[in-house]
């Protein structure tokens, strides 16, 4: 047969014109370079007895080994598109993938919380503009007739995103928290990736409702602190009690002033003014003890 | 069997742990060295209790753990414990919308082990050593009990720990499969400290070269499978009918009675004692005090 090897001169390549026995076994081996790759596929493409020879030569064990490799990266769920978005901005890749462990931030999950966004977004509209008719008086806040209808969508947009946290943080909504606790993976780490990722997806629908809702415009960029210090007061009060009863305390401590202001026809209160200077005291106070008391997320030998 | 306390891999001092009225631990004190260490008790014993807090996820009320030199009440020395462990919880939760390979894939991040390359080299290594490469996207839900239960085992290999803690590991498995288990941890590359529990006391017997025996909190027995088994030794007879004095007596396959107690009668037919008798003997003069 003619040689069709156009591979490198010198000792490498045999008398015949084929690929050096050493040449090839090389290649089998995974030792071959770049150009010696080029030429030497290029030449087995087209030469059955090269291809022979370069089989007797592999080792089955590597190639074993390299299958089952390539079949757990096959199985391996590469994720959607967010993810790969998100790689390609420079998150690293096993940090996304922890986030599969996060039910917050499952479709069915976001699917929920857009669904209550719809229905409280759809209430206040449809009472606004007097497609139904409710009980209660207008209401609201000079400037701002009409204010009142908003009372459903003020005290359940931030309590969706509380939920989406803590689902993302407690221990009961993650069925290896035990093998997550014996890792050496930081435990706090786990936490802020969780919970920010949650916050911020949970944050978007609740952001978009807001500027769909029959409310002033600036109400979306006013939910952001309420919500933001929310969330940071729940993982802060997390560190002194049991984290379910923080998150509980958390939704009641924003539950009960915004009932008592529904009550009064004056719901956006609780985002506005006073309110707002209140809320970044919150936060700052909650990630403070949070960056302090970071520690506790660490469970296990704790004292 | 005599441990070097003081050079021992592991070892726990005088460890307490009360859940309300009970006490799960009561003042253990134990030193495991490399190679497989069988802890055998009841239900209750303070099993699970005990190697959770090996495990740095179960924190004490009294006593002190060492292991490879590391204090889990250390920040910085938890992790490094951490580094170096394995642990099957006896109650292992999964993601069930998991597949195989991305909950291996998962806790081989928690492990640390970032690299893909690498980490998709140990997944496959950790699936092939429990026979599951054939359901690597096989999802968690649809997985027998036994499957599970060897995942929980893979999961727990990841990484080459130095310190391996299963919690009833053979527990579900199959007897095929409990071969192929103690094959495993025969083959494992290193030679880690194994602390296994369990209820079989035929594991112990065929794959620990120490046991402890756990029952109310306390450690009863320290020694070699042989030295428990002759705990018993002379006391342990068959019969053809049951004899009231024993302490302990069932019908075996063969349709004769084995009976364990303090004094067999006259005349009584002795058999060589096993693991499991002087176990029951240790469990009952426990009970019994």
């Amino acid at each position: 047969m003619t040689s069709s090897f156009p591979g490198p001169a010198g000792p490498l390549a045999g008398a015949d014109g084929h690929p050096a026995d050493e040449l090839l076994a090389g290649y089998a081996a995974g030792r071959a370079d770049g150009v010696g790759i080029w030429s030497l596929e290029a030449h087995l493409t087209g030469c059955a007895r090269c291809r022979t020879t370069v089989s007797g030569h592999a080792d089955s064990a590597r190639l074993a080994r390299n299958q089952s490799v390539l079949l757990v990266r096959i199985a391996v769920p590469e994720g959607g598109r967010m993810r790969h978005l998100l790689c390609r901005c420079g998150v690293p890749d096993h940090l996304l993938r922890l986030l599969a462990a996060t039910p917050s931030l499952r479709k069915s999950w976001l699917l929920s919380v857009a669904g209550v966004l719809a229905v409280v977004a759809g209430e206040a509209a449809a009472v606004r503009y007097g497609w139904v008719s409710v009980g209660w008086p207008a209401g609201g806040l000079p400037g701002h007739p009409g204010a009142a209808v908003l009372a459903p969508f003020l005290l359940v947009a931030p309590l969706l995103v509380l939920a989406g946290v803590a689902v993302a943080f407690l221990p009961m909504f993650d069925p290896a928290s035990r093998l997550a606790v014996a890792a050496p993976f930081s435990g706090f780490s786990l936490l802020l990736i969780r919970a920010v990722s949650a916050l911020a997806t949970a944050l978007a629908p609740v952001v978009a409702a807001a500027f769909l809702v029959p409310g002033p415009g600036w109400l979306p960029v006013a939910l952001l602190l309420p919500t933001l210090a929310l969330c940071a007061f729940a993982l802060a009060a997390a560190t002194l009690m049991e984290p379910r009863a923080a998150a509980v305390t958390a939704g009641a401590l924003w539950a009960l002033p915004g009932l008592l202001l529904a009550a009064a026809h004056v719901p956006l209160l609780i985002v506005q003014g006073n309110a707002q200077l209140a809320c970044a005291a919150v936060l700052c106070a909650s990630a403070l003890v949070v960056l302090i008391r970071r520690d506790r997320f660490d469970v296990g030998w704790t004292r | 069997m005599t441990v070097n306390v003081s050079t021992a891999a592991v070892r726990a001092d005088g460890l307490s742990r009360r859940y309300g009225a009970t006490a799960a631990l009561d003042g253990v004190d134990l030193a495991l060295e490399r190679g497989i260490t069988g802890l055998l008790g009841p239900n209750g014993a303070g099993k699970t209790t005990l190697l959770s807090i090996l495990a740095t996820v179960n924190e004490p009320d009294a006593g002190r753990v060492s292991v490879f030199g590391f204090d889990p009440r250390d920040a910085a020395e938890r992790v490094e414990i951490r580094r170096r462990l394995g642990y099957l919880p006896q109650e292992l939760g999964y993601h069930r919308h998991f597949t195989v390979a991305g909950f291996l894939d998962y806790v081989a991040i928690l492990k640390e082990i970032t690299d893909r390359r690498r980490r998709a080299e140990e997944v496959a290594r950790v699936l092939a050593a429990v026979s599951l490469e054939p359901r690597a996207r096989t999802r968690i839900r649809a997985l027998s009990g036994g499957m599970r239960q060897r995942l929980g085992i893979a999961q727990a290999l990841l990484g080459t720990p130095d310190l391996l803690i299963l919690d009833e590991p053979t527990a579900g498995l199959d007897p095929e499969q409990r071969l192929r288990f103690r094959e495993l941890l025969s083959e494992l590359p290193a030679d880690p400290v194994i602390v296994l529990s369990t209820h079989q006391a035929d594991d112990i017997a065929a794959i620990c070269p120490k046991v402890i025996v756990l029952l109310g909190g306390r450690v009863r027995f320290a020694g070699t499978p042989a030295e428990l088994a002759a705990t018993a030794a002379g006391q342990v007879w068959t019969a053809a009918e049951r004899d009231p004095g024993a302490h302990l007596s069932w019908r075996g396959g063969d349709g004769r009675w084995r009976h364990i107690g303090d004094s067999p009668p006259a005349g009584a037919e002795l058999v060589a004692s096993t693991v499991e008798d002087g176990y029951l003997l240790l469990s009952d003069a426990a009970g019994a005090r």
